[in-house]
């Protein structure tokens, strides 16, 4: 019989057994309890250390790795994403390949903000555009002058890359009053930019809205608020 | 301590919980459906009884199970960083029904790989045609498809290490850390489900996956920590809940997508089959924590006397494990 098992066990130590939890390890675990007085020195520190194996540091790796990936994609999904620019047409504002942080959570589109949205009678994939109107209010486009007027207005437009032109499909829709939950949007390049104005596109419902561009991270030369 | 009865009733109790909240959550999905969104353009309704009621049981099914989750007390290993008394609690001896659904669990996982496989070749095969003919190609190059597919097949082997360690008699009921890799895996499974919907402005079409599949990798890494000395028995059966929830959510709108391709006459191999797949298999695994997990957290299963691994040691500390 191990001697340590015959020991008379000390009266001290609340434990639940009735014993102390030292006790109780080199009672059940001799060979890792055969250095007495440096255990009253450390009690409780050594032990700790020494079941700190390496898969549990593996695991505890790991699972820092899986809770940030599940963090990102839930951030990604309801609060921000971050999307990349194709195609050229809100130029000079944003070029292709800029990399953009948009926010999701609570937005409520506005007269003048960068939108991303989706609009699946033109394409699956989101598009970047500017929102020109919102519901209830009056769009007119004169191509004769390259201007846009919002209820009777007209916009200043100093963001928009060249003077606007007719567009080779025709007017479009040049004269609407914006219905209830919808926007009209159009891309700041406005020669290269199929938007509200195309007849494929069209208003557009404030719920195919994913979110507002708030800055452009990347490249960092192109780094700005928007 | 809690007496065999009370442990059983405290079984039954998540399982019971879990099943009439995942079923009531379904058909409020199969509602929301069916009249939550425009027919032309699929936008979400807004304001709509079906997706505020579904929204409401979701919450409530989640603070019911925070309640039984700390209603639960299981005994706490004596020292910081001891993991053999939690691995115990797997342990299936003379219990078949937590091996089963593991390696159930497993078979399902492993059945969406050539599904995955198939598909994810074709999506490059289209995206190399496309960058060939130099057309715009399309947003989905299949290597993501790929990936998880390699994903499932690990996730299956860990799920079958998980219900064989249940199975074998005398051998710790601990995964180890192969109760981690379907965590893992899922991390892929989750980036592909949220490339497949990142441009899609309707999140009650992809959100009840995401978070399924996040509640997922919770419970399977907090099942791997019961064997790395990080115990969190309360968050793994409340997490365990709410994937059998959100996964039967998700399973609705899956089965929804199939029969809709079913009736255009499209090719049925897809990955939302694959998700369909590898979401009943999530339930499973879930399943199988919450029918094992409640009844032995305060009173581990004994390892048999001749078993391999700390035979003595182990037997003692279960004894004093359980005296708490």
């Amino acid at each position: 019989m191990d001697e340590n098992l015959n020991k008379p066990l000390p009266q001290a130590g609340p434990d639940p057994g009735g014993q102390s939890a030292p006790e109780l390890e080199e009672r059940l675990n001799p060979a890792q309890a055969q250095e007495p007085e440096e255990a009253q020195e450390q009690p409780a520190e050594p032990k700790v250390k020494r079941d700190a194996s390496a898969g549990r540091d593996l695991y505890m790796n790991v699972r820092v790795l899986v809770s940030m990936m599940a963090v990102f994609v839930l951030l990604f999904t309801f609060v921000a994403r971050v999307i990349v620019v194709s195609g050229p047409s809100m130029e000079n504002t944003l070029i292709e390949r800029d990399l953009i942080l948009v926010w999701s959570l609570g937005y409520t589109p506005k007269q003048g903000d960068i939108v991303v949205l989706t609009q699946e009678s033109y394409q699956e994939d989101s598009i970047v555009k500017r929102v020109i109107a919102t519901e209830g209010q009056r769009v007119d486009i004169n191509y004769d002058v390259g201007t846009v007027s919002v209820d009777g207005e007209v916009i200043e437009e100093d963001y928009i890359k060249e003077r606007m032109l007719l567009p080779g499909w025709g007017e479009g829709i040049n004269h609407v009053t914006v219905p209830e939950g919808c926007l009209f949007v159009m891309g700041d390049n406005r020669n290269e930019s199929a938007d509200s104005r195309f007849p494929s596109i069209g208003i557009i419902d404030t719920r195919c809205v994913i979110g507002k561009g708030l800055v452009v991270l990347f490249p960092f030369n192109h780094w700005k608020g928007l | 301590m809690l007496s065999s009865k009370n442990s059983a009733s405290g079984q039954r109790i998540w399982l019971i919980s879990a099943a009439a909240a995942a079923l009531i959550a379904a058909a409020l999905r199969r509602w929301q459906l069916s009249s939550a969104f425009e027919e032309a353009t699929g936008l979400a309704i807004r304001g709509a009884q079906a997706s505020v009621i579904l929204m409401c049981v979701l919450i409530i099914a989640g603070a019911w199970f925070v309640l039984l989750s700390m209603h639960q007390r299981p005994a706490q290993p004596r020292k910081p960083g001891q993991a053999y008394p939690w691995d115990l609690v797997f342990l299936g001896t003379g219990d078949r029904v937590f091996p089963i659904l593991e390696i159930a669990a497993a078979f399902l996982a492993i059945a969406s790989v050539p599904i995955l496989f198939i598909v994810g070749v074709g999506q490059f095969q289209l995206y190399q045609e496309a960058l060939t003919a130099h057309v715009q190609p399309p947003t989905n190059n299949g290597m993501l498809t790929l990936a998880t597919a390699a994903g499932a097949f690990l996730a299956a082997l860990g799920l079958l290490q998980m219900g064989r360690d249940g199975l074998r008699p005398g051998r710790r009921g601990r995964g180890g850390f192969a109760a981690a890799l379907p965590g893992v895996a899922g991390c892929i499974w989750l980036m592909e489900s949220f490339r497949a919907h990142a441009a899609n402005p309707v999140q009650w079409d992809y959100a009840p996956q995401l978070i399924a599949i996040v509640l997922g990798m919770g419970f399977y890494m907090d099942f791997a920590g019961m064997s790395a000395g990080v115990a969190r028995p309360r968050r793994l059966l409340w997490m365990a809940g709410m994937t059998v929830i959100f996964s039967a959510v998700s399973l609705v709108s899956g089965l929804a997508e199939l029969s809709a391709r079913t009736a255009m006459a499209e090719p049925m191999l897809c990955t939302q089959l694959g998700d369909v797949l590898l979401l009943v298999s999530q339930m499973l695994a879930a399943v199988g924590a919450l029918w094992r997990l409640p009844p032995h957290l305060e009173s581990p299963q004994k390892a048999r006397k001749n078993a391999p691994e700390q035979p003595a040691l182990e037997q003692e500390i279960q004894e004093e494990t359980t005296d708490e």
